[in-house]
Parts: structure tokens; C-alpha cells; sequence
């Protein structure tokens, strides 16, 4: 278990660097299911508060899930706003468009944050492919 | 293989498979029929009654398959009686092609008075058209086959995998029970319905397909200990949810209004099984160093509960919603769901059985040649590709009807809706078509290989 119970460093000593990561992944996945902005206002605090003092795994999911959550913002609210205002709404095929593209785009988000969930409970780093940052 | 009786599940796995294959065959015939009425020699009712009969066959020959396949090495000991095993594969065997054989060549109301549905009335509900005695053969074969796999585990080694795979199949058994009560009362007839069918969808079959999981998973990754770990919270959280679950198939039957908020609320929470069984298959194949070599049922393993989540999961949530669900009910949404989700749930569940166990009961080792896996691989992702395709098109045909059907003050005559999603049906067809290469493809690799490389 790599880095699983080494603490980051004394300011925040009482979170371990595994238990961080798993915190922002969790973060990452309750903004998407059940505590949309509210989450990602944690989120927000916790990257700015930790991500200069954590270690390489939690800075990387921290990071990650920072970066992956504003795309999760641009994905979801503004595309799908953008859509939902240019489009006619008393046409069927508005809908035919934008409530797959919501749900696909919705659960392959969720999908990727599971397994930076799963790499995070492993003690080991995870790249959002494509949302997030390369390094 | 490790216990010379694992190798009744041989003939259980080519029976399914073939299976499979007129099941899919079926399903092409209906889907032509779509977009093209006049097909001659089998109405759509036939071919429909066909496609989804099969369906429910063909797995349960694939999850005794894998029970007899996966109870002797989990229990340490043969099985309590091959030959019954046997006796029962013929027999269920014989059920099958008697049935279908009446589906194809008997009227229906025929075949309902020539097997005596008269005296004992079980016939003409969806999934259960079987006559009566076909359903008392079908449940002697599944008492038989508890029976089994009970006394086999009674007499060996008790694992969380193998209780849990004699619970599902327990289950199963005692809630077919609901097959032979079909009251006058057509709420009640509903209850009893959906009893059998949400208890085996949404309680008992999920819990053999976890059993099945769970196993390929600790074979892959020899890490028992934290796979049962994580069987104990999926297992906790689908009994826990799927239970209140049937609600959502309450809502429009006659019940009172409380069933739609039970219903939304325990079926959002279906969702979560999936979830944990994506995290549960990716933390331990993290956690683990993995040194298996079949690549094709490594594939096979991590995709399911990836797309179980997508199919049966967010398709699923999709239109449990009682606000929701009043107008997507019985509209092509639904179809879109029951496709993905029954081959995300349990189609891929069985095929990653197949894939694990019959190289080894074929004598090939742990994998098959290389081009077999090829072949293999090749045909998980037809299938897998074509399947999430053909339902994302049959949703979308869903989004139309509800449109033009539903959520409007004055709905279009039945035809003009079934034309306006026309498209869509050609592209589900076209959609069927690869997903039976696929299947062609995943049972030609079984022949060719062996012939041309041979078995070593």
C-alpha cells in the first residue's frame, strides 16, 4: 500500500495522505450525485488550503479532481445550458439531443471518478483522461 | 480443473451459448419486423414471445453452468451427484425445445389447451407464457439443482462465495413459486408477477451474478480476503435496496399512491450495488498484483459492472422516478433499459464465466491459443459496442414517443408514432445485425481454434 499512513505534514497531520485522496475523489463523486456546488465548494476549499503542502498521491487526486470538477461545470451546466437555450424547446428533437447527451456525459463522469475513488482507496495516483492535468 | 464433476457444467455452457445465439436470431426477426410488417412463416407475437423465453433460459443454463463449475472448488469436494446433474440438463433441455417448438408451430390458445392450462391457468403473462407443466418440469429442474449445489456445500467448505451463489439459486427456486398463482384479480395477478420476475432480476439473479463476480475476480487476483470484504457490502446493499425496490413496479397497477414514493426512493437507491461493484472490481484489481493471463476474461470481468452500472443503473434510475415514469412507462425507454441491463447484468456475467471455464474444461490450460483470445476480444467488444448503441438509439425512439405520445395534450394515432421513430429501429437493426456477428464470432473462436491448433 503505497504511502498509505505516511501524514503530509504537521499542519494538516491529522489527515493521512491516502485518506486525503479519498476525500477529494469522494468530493469529486458526491458534486455529481447528491450535493451539487455544495461539494465542489469543499473541494474548492480543501485545493486551495492543501495543495501546496500535500504529498505527491493526495496533491495528484486533489489536483485531479479539482480540475475534473470544473470540467464536470462546463460539461453539464454550461453545455447543456447552451443547448437548452438555442434549441427550440417544443421541438422532440431538442430532447433527442440534449437528454442523452446529459446522460451519457453525466456517467462516464461518474464512471471515472469511481475508479479515481478505486486508485485513491489503493493508495496510488490516478489522470482523468483528458479532464484532467497532465501532471 | 481441479474436481472431475465440474465437468457437468460443460454441456450447460455449449447449451447456453447456442442458445444465445437463436435468442439474438430472434431478436433480428422482431427488429425487422419493426420497420418491416410482412416477415411470412412467424408473427411478432411469436417471434417476441421467443426472443424473451429464450432469454431467461439461456441464462439459467449458464448460471447452473457456472454453479456446478464453481461450487466443487469452492466447497473442496466432487459434486453431491453428478449423475442427477445430468438427468436434470436433459430434462431442462427437453422443456426448452418442447416449449419453443410449441411457440413456433402451435397457435398460442392451441398450445394453452393441449398442455391443460384450462384446468390450471398460468399461461399468457409476459416472460411467463410457459404452459403449466413446462413451469412445474422448470421448477422440479430448479428444486433438483438446489438440491445439489445445497448438499454439496452442506458436505464441504463454507465461503462467502459459495453461500452466496446457494442463496440466489435457494432464492430463485422459492420465488418461481409465484409462477403457478394467477388470480382473477388483475392487481393481484400483478403483484404475484412481479414478485417472481423483480425478485429474480433485481434480488436473487443479482446475487448469483455477484457470486459469479466475486469468483472470477478472487481467481484473477488470488485475494480472497478482500474480495469477501467487499461481497459482504454489495450483497448488504442489494437486499437492502431491491427489496423496497418493487415499488417501481407498482406504480400503475391499482396500488395506493404511497407505492410511487416508496418505489422512486428504494430505486434510487438500486443504483448504489453497481457503484460499489465498479469500486469493489477496480480496488482490487489495484490493490492486487495481478499475474492472470486470459486477457479475454480479464475484458469480460471489469466491463461488467461498468456497464451494469450504465445499464442496469443509470438507465434504470432513468425512468424510476414515479414523476417520470408516468410518462416514460411502457415506452421504448423501457426497452432500452431491459436490453442493456440484461446484457450488462447478466449476458456478460455468464460469458466471463464461459470464458474463464471452458478453456480449462476443454484441457486448453488457463486461456485459449492467441487467436482465439483475439477472436475473443474481437467479439466482447461487437457486442459490447453494438449493445450500447442499439439501446441508446432505442432510447432516443423512447424520447420521441413519450413526446408524441405523452407529454401532450393530444397524442398522434399509434402509427404515425411508430413511424416517426422509424429511423431509429433501422438503426437498432443495423445495430443487431453486428451484435450477432459478434456472438458468431465469440462461438466460432470455441470450433476453429481447436481444429486448426489443437488442443495443446
Amino acid at each position: 500500500m503505497e504511502q498509505g499512513n505516511i501524514f503530509i505534514n504537521q499542519g494538516i497531520s491529522e489527515i493521512p495522505d491516502r485518506k486525503m485522496a479519498i476525500i477529494a475523489e469522494s468530493l469529486y463523486l458526491l458534486n455529481l450525485l447528491i450535493l451539487p456546488g455544495i461539494a465542489f465548494l469543499a473541494l474548492v476549499w480543501l485545493f486551495i488550503k492543501y495543495d501546496n503542502v500535500s504529498t505527491r498521491i493526495s496533491g495528484c487526486h486533489l489536483r485531479q479532481t479539482f480540475s475534473a470538477s470544473i470540467w464536470v461545470g462546463l460539461l453539464l451546466v454550461l453545455v447543456t445550458w447552451v443547448m437548452l437555450s438555442t434549441m427550440n424547446h417544443d421541438s422532440p428533437y431538442t430532447w433527442m439531443i440534449v437528454i442523452p447527451y446529459f446522460v451519457i456525459c453525466h456517467s462516464v463522469l461518474v464512471l471515472l471518478g469511481i475508479m479515481g475513488l478505486a486508485k485513491a482507496l489503493a493508495g496510488k495516483k490516478f489522470h482523468y483522461p483528458i479532464i484532467g492535468p497532465s501532471s | 480443473m481441479l474436481y472431475p464433476s465440474q465437468a457437468v457444467a460443460k454441456p450447460y455452457f455449449i447449451t447456453a451459448i447456442a442458445l444465445f445465439a437463436v435468442q439474438v436470431l430472434f431478436g433480428l426477426i422482431i427488429g425487422i419486423q419493426y420497420v418491416m410488417i410482412n416477415i411470412p412463416f412467424i408473427t411478432f407475437a411469436t417471434a417476441k414471445l421467443i426472443h424473451t423465453n429464450l432469454l431467461i433460459i439461456w441464462l439459467l443454463f449458464g448460471f447452473m453452468g457456472a454453479a456446478y463449475y464453481i461450487i466443487p472448488e469452492e466447497s473442496e469436494q466432487e459434486l453431491y451427484n453428478s449423475k442427477l446433474a445430468v438427468l436434470l440438463f436433459w430434462v431442462f433441455l427437453a422443456l426448452t425445445i418442447i416449449t419453443t417448438l410449441g411457440y413456433l408451430l402451435l397457435p398460442y390458445a392451441t398450445f394453452a389447451k393441449i398442455t391443460g392450462n384450462q384446468f390450471f391457468p398460468t399461461m399468457g403473462r409476459e416472460y411467463l407464457e410457459q404452459p403449466t407443466i413446462i413451469k412445474l418440469g422448470l421448477f422440479a429442474v430448479l428444486c433438483g439443482f438446489s438440491y445439489n449445489i445445497a448438499m454439496t456445500i452442506l458436505h464441504g467448505r463454507k465461503t462467502m462465495i459459495n453461500l452466496l451463489l446457494l442463496v440466489g439459486i435457494v432464492g430463485s427456486t422459492i420465488v418461481f413459486v409465484f409462477a403457478f398463482y394467477n388470480p382473477s384479480n388483475l392487481v393481484l395477478a400483478k403483484y404475484y408477477r412481479w414478485w417472481l420476475l423483480h425478485f429474480w432480476l433485481e434480488g436473487t439473479w443479482e446475487l448469483i451474478m455477484e457470486a459469479i463476480l466475486a469468483y472470477i475476480i478472487f481467481k484473477i487476483t488470488g485475494d480472497r480476503a478482500i474480495v469477501e470484504k467487499w461481497l459482504y457490502i454489495i450483497v448488504a446493499v442489494t437486499l437492502t435496496t431491491s427489496v423496497l425496490g418493487i415499488g417501481h413496479h407498482y406504480y400503475w397497477i391499482g396500488v395506493p399512491e404511497y407505492w410511487q414514493w416508496v418505489g422512486t426512493i428504494f430505486s434510487v437507491f438500486e443504483l448504489l450495488p453497481f457503484f460499489f461493484m465498479v469500486l469493489f472490481v477496480f480496488n482490487v484489481v489495484n490493490c492486487t498484483k495481478c499475474q492472470y493471463s486470459n486477457n479475454a476474461v480479464k475484458l469480460w470481468a471489469l466491463s461488467t459492472p461498468i456497464m451494469a452500472f450504465l445499464g442496469a443503473g443509470v438507465l434504470g434510475f432513468l425512468h424510476t422516478l414515479a414523476p417520470v415514469n408516468y410518462y416514460s412507462h411502457g415506452t421504448q425507454i423501457t426497452s432500452a433499459h431491459a436490453h442493456l441491463a440484461f446484457y450488462s447484468t447478466y449476458v456478460m456475467i455468464v460469458l466471463t464465466m464461459v470464458s474463464y471455464a471452458m478453456p480449462i474444461l476443454r484441457d486448453h490450460k488457463v486461456i485459449n491459443h492467441g487467436i482465439s483470445q483475439k477472436l475473443e476480444i474481437l467479439a466482447f467488444w461487437l457486442m459490447t459496442v453494438s449493445m450500447s448503441l442499439m439501446a441508446l438509439f432505442i432510447a432516443i425512439a423512447g424520447i420521441m414517443q413519450i413526446y408524441v405520445q405523452r407529454a401532450t395534450e393530444i397524442a398522434l394515432p399509434f402509427i404515425e408514432i411508430q413511424n416517426s421513430m422509424v429511423v431509429m429501429f433501422w438503426l437498432r437493426e443495423i445495430g443487431g445485425v453486428v451484435f450477432f456477428i459478434g456472438v458468431i464470432i465469440y462461438i466460432t473462436n470455441f470450433f476453429m481454434v481447436k481444429k486448426k491448433y489443437g488442443t495443446r
